[in-house]
């Protein structure tokens, strides 16, 4: 995708988000104008490939087809306190530097099995250090504080926000669920067998 | 010039000056106007039309910037209104943000707010329960704040009368300590709220887990249509603002409703400064409003005054308006103005699982939120080391659980995949505090707003009764959910601070003796007979229903008689 065509798409999912102007440079500027992040347009390219990693183009649309890691951008920017904001920028830092140094390349030239074994591994130790902030529950709405571990608070958050804005996405409430803005009825007894399943 | 100014008095007399438009304003508009009453609303915030001026109401979640999450900054900015349940990004605009109207706390106290037409009454939690009078009596029996001057036949009728305007949904269950209304039908108990609750009634006298009753129109009468409003369409989304009119509110109902009289004139950004209270007449002339958006001040006159500013802030109206006559607030000869002010204890939770019932579930949402336990602890004698007892919410609900483990194509099938988990069961506290002279609010002696208004000082606490009754929920639902086979069970205590119950009540208390109490069994100020205060501020006691239907009772039976006095010429 090119520059320009994320600029109007941001537009279109971020109404109220200011923008840079169209005369960017290539390299360091960031195409988000964020307002608290201090990351790069290479930081925010790797997120977009850690959400793309985690909600992939499958025969439905991933994450970066539904602009899910804009919005990803967006929350992080926005939805943590700058502390936490601290901690998730410089484990995105260490993340980069550790594909670095094992793969010898960075993590968006990496081949998807690769990119799913990092994520994965970075998973699995997490939770086996019971550090495990794995989005539970009904929902995905981002947990309060993250990690103590800048590594597993960058990859948690970019997790659960991925997975907060494909769930509540236009696409996944209309075609893999129908959320219903006017149920219009309750049911108090309801056979399960009689659930729509998508 | 002089004939100007007396034009100018002229159009600023009314025959009643109501300040407020929230839940209890609004029921005063619509009952001064329709008894031919030329009325002036003032409020301090904006307007907010039904329907029109709810700016999210028909968003769907994508359409939020955040999906729903509130910005940090707002957030942090916030830390009070934050802790709010209903402070979302959908609904954000309808609370006063903590910067905007500071007060004192001397001791914690979460104050939420709404400032706008309809007030609170927008974002409310729509629970509507009679008192008995077994709450009436409370404080009589149990020897604390002073007698109700009233019982419940004396409200009765009134209860009748509102419910059958807003509209409440409700089972008539025959319960004596909560009595039955004027029942649109009852939002249905689901399967494992109709199990507990019939083991409960199979196995605990006097205890009782029935649907909850609430201002939901289930099935519409005339009456309801007649306001613009229709069937609830279950959307749950209520903070928003409704467009169908499906909850009661100020806006959908009643002030709507006082504006068709034509009798009514409406006045946003008017913050009421304080009373006027002539020497000579001995009663009060008027009102002295600030104009928020011009910073003028400007006097407006009335036969009669209803004071619905919402509980506290009726306190902080009342204690402003001084006058040789009352150095101390309006109305204030007993010293009490101010002062016995309580809550409802909300800081417990208790929550478990129920194995059964696996082929069911529910479809829809339920806007009454489930079942409702009357109070059952000292109902008919004194039985435990704290006084008063407790309300408690109960829900049973299910809901499709997603591994969300690891990251690619298989986590993206599990978003969609997935089996429906146990049924989980919660329930929360909602206790009786006792008012004590201790809880108060003031006037801060120096700090004001802007607009010259004394900042109100809150102190608020908790005490022991509170805590033992705490421990007692506890203990009993704990007892309750292992007796009916619940597993996993997890109770939780909180320390909220008072006010996030936004139930707060009293400062202005109803009582039969004026060395006291503040107002008469008619919310008719004792030593100011043209003013009625019908909101929460009038509570002598505040048992552990959620109060706003008894507000609204109170404000009709209110305006009935200031109307009958006033034709009498006593007003």
């Amino acid at each position: 995708m090119n520059r320009r065509a994320v600029i109007r798409n941001l537009a279109l999912v971020i109404g109220s988000a200011t923008l840079l102007p169209s005369c960017l440079k290539n390299g360091g500027t960031p195409v988000v104008a964020l307002k608290h992040l201090n990351i790069n347009a290479d930081q925010e390219d790797l997120i977009g490939d850690v959400c793309e990693t985690i909600i992939p183009k499958t025969n439905t649309p991933g994450a970066k087809d539904l602009n899910v890691h804009l919005f990803v951008l967006k929350m992080l920017d926005d939805c943590y306190t700058k502390k936490d904001q601290k901690t998730i920028v410089s484990g995105l830092v260490e993340f980069d530097n550790m594909v670095q140094k094992r793969y010898n390349q960075s993590f968006g030239n990496l081949n998807e099995k690769d990119r799913v074994a990092v994520l994965t591994g970075i998973e699995e130790s997490a939770k086996k250090q019971n550090k495990a902030k794995a989005p539970a529950g009904r929902n995905t709405k981002p947990q309060k504080t993250v990690d103590a571990n800048p590594l597993f608070a960058f990859y948690w958050a970019v997790k659960q926000q991925t997975l907060f804005g494909y769930t509540t996405s236009q696409y996944f409430m209309t075609k893999q669920i129908v959320y219903e803005l006017v149920p219009g009825r309750y049911n108090a007894h309801f056979p399960v067998k009689n659930l729509k399943q998508a | 010039m002089a004939n100007l100014n007396i034009d100018s008095v002229k159009e600023r007399t009314f025959d009643a000056i109501v300040i407020g438009s929230g839940m209890s304003g609004g029921w005063a508009a619509k009952e001064l106007t329709g008894k031919g009453l030329k009325t002036l609303m003032l409020e301090r915030g904006r307007d907010v039309k039904h329907v029109k001026d709810y700016p999210t109401t028909n968003l769907y979640p994508w359409e939020f910037p955040h999906h729903g999450v509130l910005p940090m900054d707002v957030q942090e900015a916030n830390p009070i209104v934050n802790r709010c349940y209903a402070f979302g990004e959908d609904a954000a605009h309808f609370f006063v943000k903590d910067k905007e109207h500071p007060y004192v706390q001397e001791k914690p106290f979460d104050w939420i707010r709404g400032y706008q037409v309809g007030g609170k009454s927008l974002m409310w939690a729509r629970q509507t329960q009679r008192w008995s009078d077994f709450d009436f009596e409370g404080p009589e029996r149990d020897g604390f704040a002073v007698d109700w001057p009233i019982r419940y036949k004396d409200i009765d009728p009134w209860y009748s009368y509102v419910e059958k305007f807003a509209g409440i949904s409700g089972n008539r269950d025959g319960i004596a300590e909560l009595p039955d209304g004027e029942f649109l039908p009852a939002y249905p108990l689901n399967d494992v709220e109709s199990y507990f609750s019939n083991h409960v009634k199979a196995n605990y006298k006097n205890r009782h887990v029935i649907s909850a009753r609430c201002a939901h129109l289930s099935k519409p009468n005339q009456i309801h249509i007649d306001q613009g409003r229709t069937q609830c369409q279950s959307r749950t989304l209520c903070q928003r603002g409704c467009p169908f009119g499906g909850y009661f509110s100020a806006n959908s109902s009643t002030v709507p409703w006082a504006l068709r009289s034509g009798k009514l004139t409406l006045r946003p950004h008017s913050v009421v400064e304080s009373i006027i209270y002539d020497e000579k007449l001995g009663k009060a002339s008027g009102v002295r409003v600030v104009d928020t958006q011009t910073k003028e001040t400007i006097e407006y006159y009335a036969k009669i005054i209803f004071v619905n500013a919402a509980a506290l802030n009726t306190n902080l109206v009342l204690l402003n308006s001084t006058s040789n006559r009352f150095p101390n607030g309006l109305g204030n000869d007993s010293g009490v103005l101010g002062k016995y002010v309580a809550f409802h204890n909300y800081s417990a939770h208790i929550g478990a699982e129920y194995d059964g019932f696996k082929e069911w579930t529910t479809d829809g949402r339920n806007p009454a939120g489930g079942g409702y336990i009357p109070r059952f602890r000292n109902v008919y004698k004194q039985e435990t080391d704290f006084l008063r007892g407790y309300a408690s919410g109960f829900s049973a609900y299910r809901f499709k659980q997603h591994n969300y483990d690891g990251v690619g194509a298989s986590l993206k099938e599990n978003t969609v995949k997935g089996d429906l988990g146990p049924w989980y069961v919660g329930s929360h506290l909602m206790g009786e505090t006792i008012p004590k002279e201790s809880n108060f609010v003031k006037l801060d002696p120096k700090l004001k707003d802007d607009w010259g208004v004394p900042l109100l000082s809150i102190s608020v606490d908790y005490d022991d009764n509170d805590e033992k009754m705490k421990k007692d929920y506890i203990e009993q639902l704990t007892e309750m959910f292992t007796s009916a086979g619940f597993t996993n069970i997890k109770p939780s205590t909180n320390h909220q601070s008072p006010g996030l119950d936004i139930h707060e009540m009293g400062g202005a208390r109803m009582g039969n003796d004026p060395k006291t109490s503040v107002l008469n069994k008619w919310n008719q100020m004792h030593a100011c007979k043209n003013v009625f205060v019908t909101d929460g501020a009038c509570m002598t006691s505040t048992s552990c229903q959620n109060p706003s239907l008894t507000y609204m009772a109170l404000t009709a039976r209110a305006a009935d008689y200031a109307v009958s006095e006033m034709q009498k010429g006593n007003v």
